[in-house]
This record gives structure tokens, sequence and C-alpha cells, in this order.
């Protein structure tokens, strides 16, 4: 127990020392990092990786510079917004429903897919890798859509199931949840909510890499079976 | 240059603990090592160490340069031809690198001579860039070493740095990281890089080598289904190439660190083209592709044979007079051999002492010290510690 006390009081001068500069460069002619945070690189846990899965993010206002975006859950809704640009909701609502064909959530079940967004409110789709059930576009969401080059158009999904947490709000692609609920239809919001969301993948296949190595381990002679970096 | 006995610190391995450091002990025998550490001067390391590292990077990247374009030197390398096209376009895209380590044979006199150049995927980074940061920091503070001790390893702060450029580069706030499973030490260095990447505010998701998916759009997938655009992998090219998720490489757009031209520089063919371009370079030994030795060579002189491709010095023999003798079995060498003239490592109190130096991206950043009981293989060596006085 001593000696765990004294490395403590020792760290805890470093971090003093480290307090003063934080330039993060050295500024004497030091030739060591100056600037490493000890908190950070402590790891209270067991090493232990894991694959995450997209958490959901609820997008709060802050920082970076936001645009305004508007919710419509029909093409009519727009138009009637924009009576002189109806080809612009148009284009818009196309290009929605083609970014929900790539990028919607898919499940292997209607079980599954409505657990999450609520009964009948799922389609079936029919992929070279067999069908799979997706929830219906509930609105599009588009900003800038009278700027020539710039506007942005993407589905936007709700759910009503009670199970789920997006639940009468509105929630795009990739898991992000829009604060207020689905009566809600201006939002100002940040250049990372109108990007292109990734395609949805499914994997076909695992195991491509690795080949290497089991053949190479099977080689027993060596002393140690470690590291395949050098 | 010195080798100076030192206490260890008390209660380090329940620190190492705390900090992730769990391969510090491999195969029952102790990993890193304090109970001593090396002495260097300012100037051994600025005009014998950092500036001929900078200098040999540049040369490596030369050659690259010169393989790219021939198609001969590429054979010569074994780069399988299907991927060509991907070296060559990572090369002229100059797709950035993060790092590398010139293993170096310095004796504190006279130049440092390439041993070779592990640009694809060095490992001992989080004992170099962190751990002997911090066991300096706390023997200077517990008064064990002088005030004014240095260290040159700047590896942490540069990796970060560089971390942000690549970020910048590529547009990117999520890289995955990947390794082989069953490795504690892979894993401890890629967990030290995602370190590093989150400081420099990128988001990391970790996946196996062995996990990687192949999706139906033809992109490479992590457990959760999620594509992998911008991948660091401690891997190296030489398998990934000839693996079966090679033949896809194309399709899946990967932007990988490191980049597939590093393929040619941790290539050991490098060394023979360097001493080609750079013949009587003070910090290059003589070298030769193994079916191409000059003939007054042949039969004379002392020579070590080292396979293209190897891990953990297998495969290696001993010409000397002409006579070949095995030092190492190993499973390397169908892709053909290299010859290097045999340079001793200086021996510190009975051990063999290699230098590891370090570069972030073309920047000289610091170094490790290594000793091994024997004297050109090594096999279960030693990390120690180094402070400039």
């Amino acid at each position: 127990m001593t000696n765990s006390n004294k490395s403590h009081n020792m760290q805890d001068n470093i971090q003093g020392d480290m307090a003063d500069n934080k330039s993060g460069i050295a500024t004497t002619s030091r030739k060591r990092s100056s600037g490493i945070n000890l908190s950070r690189m402590r790891k209270s846990y067991a090493l232990k990786p894991l694959a995450i899965g997209i958490a959901s993010v609820f997008l709060t206002a802050c920082g970076e510079e936001k645009q305004d975006a508007q919710i419509y859950t029909s093409l009519e809704d727009c138009k009637r917004d924009f009576p002189d640009a109806v080809e612009r909701c148009d284009a818009a609502y196309k290009t929605a429903t083609e970014e929900a064909m790539r990028t919607s959530p898919r499940f292997n079940s209607e079980y599954d897919c409505e657990y999450e967004f609520g009964a009948n409110q799922c389609r079936t789709v029919n992929t070279n890798s067999g069908s799979v059930f997706m929830p219906f576009m509930a609105g599009f969401m588009v900003s800038q859509l009278l700027s020539p080059n710039r506007y942005y158009s993407q589905p936007l999904y709700t759910s009503y199931s009670p199970y789920s947490s997006y639940r009468s709000r509105w929630v795009t692609a990739d898991g992000n949840v829009f604060s207020g609920d689905i009566r809600k239809r201006n939002y100002k919001v940040g250049s990372d909510t109108l990007k292109p969301k990734p395609t949805v993948n499914r994997t076909m296949k695992r195991g491509g890499f690795g080949s290497s190595v089991r053949a190479k381990s099977s080689w027993g002679s060596s002393s140690r079976k470690g590291s395949w970096g050098g | 240059m010195f080798r100076m006995p030192c206490q260890p610190r008390k209660g380090w391995q329940q620190l190492a603990g705390e900090f992730g450091f769990h391969f510090h002990t491999m195969y029952g025998e102790p990993y890193w090592d304090e109970s001593a550490y090396y002495q260097f001067t300012l100037a051994q390391i600025e005009k014998d160490i950092e500036d001929p590292t900078a200098e040999l990077h540049q040369m490596c990247l030369a050659v690259v340069d010169d393989v790219v374009n021939s198609e001969q030197l590429l054979t010569r390398f074994s780069i399988p031809e299907a991927h060509w096209g991907l070296v060559r376009d990572s090369w002229r895209n100059r797709d950035p690198s993060l790092y590398s380590r010139l293993d170096l044979v310095y004796s504190g006199t006279g130049p440092a001579k390439l041993l070779e150049n592990n640009a694809d995927t060095p490992t001992s980074l989080y004992e170099s860039g962190f751990w002997q940061w911090l066991w300096l920091e706390q023997q200077v503070n517990a008064g064990v070493l002088a005030r004014n001790a240095d260290q040159f390893n700047s590896l942490q702060e540069k990796l970060v740095f560089r971390f942000g450029e690549i970020a910048q580069h590529y547009q990117l706030n999520q890289m995955h990281f990947s390794c082989c499973k069953d490795t504690e030490e892979d894993r401890g260095t890629v967990q030290y890089l995602q370190d590093c990447a989150r400081e420099a505010g990128i988001k990391s998701d970790f996946v196996f080598i062995e996990d990687i998916g192949l999706a139906d759009t033809g992109v490479f997938t992590d457990l959760a289904d999620a594509p992998i655009t911008d991948c660091f992998k401690l891997y190296p090219w030489e398998f990934i190439l000839r693996e079966e998720f090679g033949d896809v490489l194309g399709d899946a757009e990967v932007n990988w660190l490191e980049p597939a031209w590093k393929s040619i520089i941790s290539n050991k063919a490098l060394l023979p083209l360097l001493w080609q371009k750079f013949e009587g370079h003070p910090n290059l030994l003589p070298s030769y592709f193994a079916d191409d030795i000059p003939h007054d060579a042949k039969h004379s002189g002392k020579w070590v044979k080292k396979p293209l491709f190897s891990r953990e010095g297998a495969n290696i023999s001993l010409i000397e007079n002409g006579k070949e003798s095995e030092l190492s079995p190993g499973p390397y060498g169908e892709e053909g051999f290299i010859v290097q003239a045999f340079h001793p490592l200086p021996v510190f109190d009975g051990n063999h002492t290699l230098i590891g130096s370090w570069l972030v991206d073309d920047m000289p950043a610091g170094i490790s010290v290594r000793e091994d009981s024997n004297a050109i293989t090594q096999d279960l060596s030693r990390y120690l510690p180094h402070i400039i006085l």
C-alpha cells in the first residue's frame, strides 16, 4: 500500500509540472514530449476491445455554425412552402427516397423492425442477398432548397413503438435523434447532420484477412509467438 | 553512450497495470527492464542519430520512387503484379504515412549503420513514446536522475500532431484501428495509437484483422457492419496483398495507415537498392540480393542473409568466407533473400544493444534501446529506457 501511495504522489507532482506547460510543443530545447496528460493515459479498465454499435446521439445546440432546415411529411407540404419552386421539391423528395433506399436502417426480420419502429411501419425490400425490412420514410429534411448547388435533402424516420427511444421523434438514417417531438418541423442543424449518410452494408463474409498469421503461427520452433509487427 | 545501473521505481508493475501496460513481462521473461538505462550526450543524439535518421528516411523515399516506376523492381520486391497499381497510386497520391522505426547499430562513436527499416508495422511504440517518458519524469522527480536529464522522445507529441494532419488530409473524424487476435503486445500498441488519435479529436473503433468483413456493397466492415473507410492496421502489407480479401482492396477504397507504398520500405529488398543508389554512404552497410552478390564478396567477408519478408528474426543465416550457417529457422524466405555486410552490435555489460530510431512522418521523433543476449537475431529482447545528459 505504501508503495502505491508513493507512486500516486509522484504523479501528482508531474501533473502539476504539466499544468504549467500547456503549449503542447516544447518551448525549451527539450527533446521530449512536454504535454502528456497522464490522467488521460490511465486505463482503469482491463484492456478489452469491443466493436461498439452506433449509439444514438441527441443533437443539441453547440459550437459550430448552423443552418436552417425544414422537415416535410409530404411532397405537398414542401410545395406549399415553395409555390415558385415546386420542381425543387420534386427533386428533394426524389433524393430523399433514393437516399432512404441506400441508407435506411434495415433488419433481418419484420419483428425486429416493428419492435423499433412500430406495427405496420416497415416494408420488405428484396436485395441480392435476400429480403430485408426497412422502416417507411416518415418525412424528409431539406436545407437551402433554393440554393443552386448546395441544397440538402435526407430521409427521416420516426417510431410508433412504445419500446423505442425514437418514439414520436425525428431520427436520421444513422441514428441521430432530434430534440423535441415530431410536431417540430424547423431546426437549426450543423453540417454533420446534413452530410450524406453511409450506405448500409450487409456483411457477406468475414475472415478474408489473417490467413498468413494462421499459416505462420503453426510454425512452432520460436520461443515466442507474439507480435506481427516488428 | 553508457549503460548505467539504476534503482527500479518501487511499485512500477502496479503503475504499469494502472496505465494498461500489460506486456512488460512476456513469455515469462522481463521485457521492460529499468534496472539500468543508457545515457547519451546531446551531440550523440543530434549528430549521430537524429540527423542521419532524417537523411536515411529521405534516401528510402527516393528508392520508393524508383521502385514504383519500374516493373522490374516491383517484381524484385515481390509485390504481386495485381497490386502494382495500388502501391503506385498510394505513392503518386502522396497518401500520408504515420510512423516508422529504423534499426541502427550505434556504439557511441562513428556513424550509426542502418540494419533495417520497420516502416510498415513497428511495435515497441507505447513503451517508447509514453512509458519510458514516464520513467524519466518520475526518476527525476524522485531525485534518482539529475534535474537536467532529458530524453530523445517527442513521439507522443508528434503522433498526436500527425493524426491531426491526417484527419485534415482525409477530412475524417473517425478511424478504425486493427491488429491480430491473441497478441497483447500488438493490441497494446494499437490502443496507444487510438489514445493518440483521440487526443487529435479522432473517434476510434477497433476491429481485429480476422474479424474484418466484406459487405455486399464491396466495402470492408467491422463487427457492427459499419463500413471501414479509414483504417490503421498493425498488419504487414506483404500478408494483406496475398490474402483472400487482398483481391478486393481496390473496390473497398480504404485509406490505410500505413499506406500501401510502405510495402516497399518495409521490404528488405530496400537494403540492396539503397546500397546501389547511395553506395558508400556512411550510414549504410553494403548489401546485395542473394542471387546477385559480386564475385569478390561471394567467397570472402562476413555477411548476414535475411529473407525479403520475415518476422521475429526468423530464417537468418551467417555467411563467412562463402560458407553459410543457419542462425535461426523459420517459415519465411520463399520470396527470396538479401545479404548485408555483418556489422556487430556493440556490447554493454554482456548485452548486444540495438537502437530503434523513430520517425513520425518524416521527422525524427525519438529512440528506443533494446538489448539481446544474441549477437544477430533478436528473440527475447529487453527494452531499456535512456536519457540525455
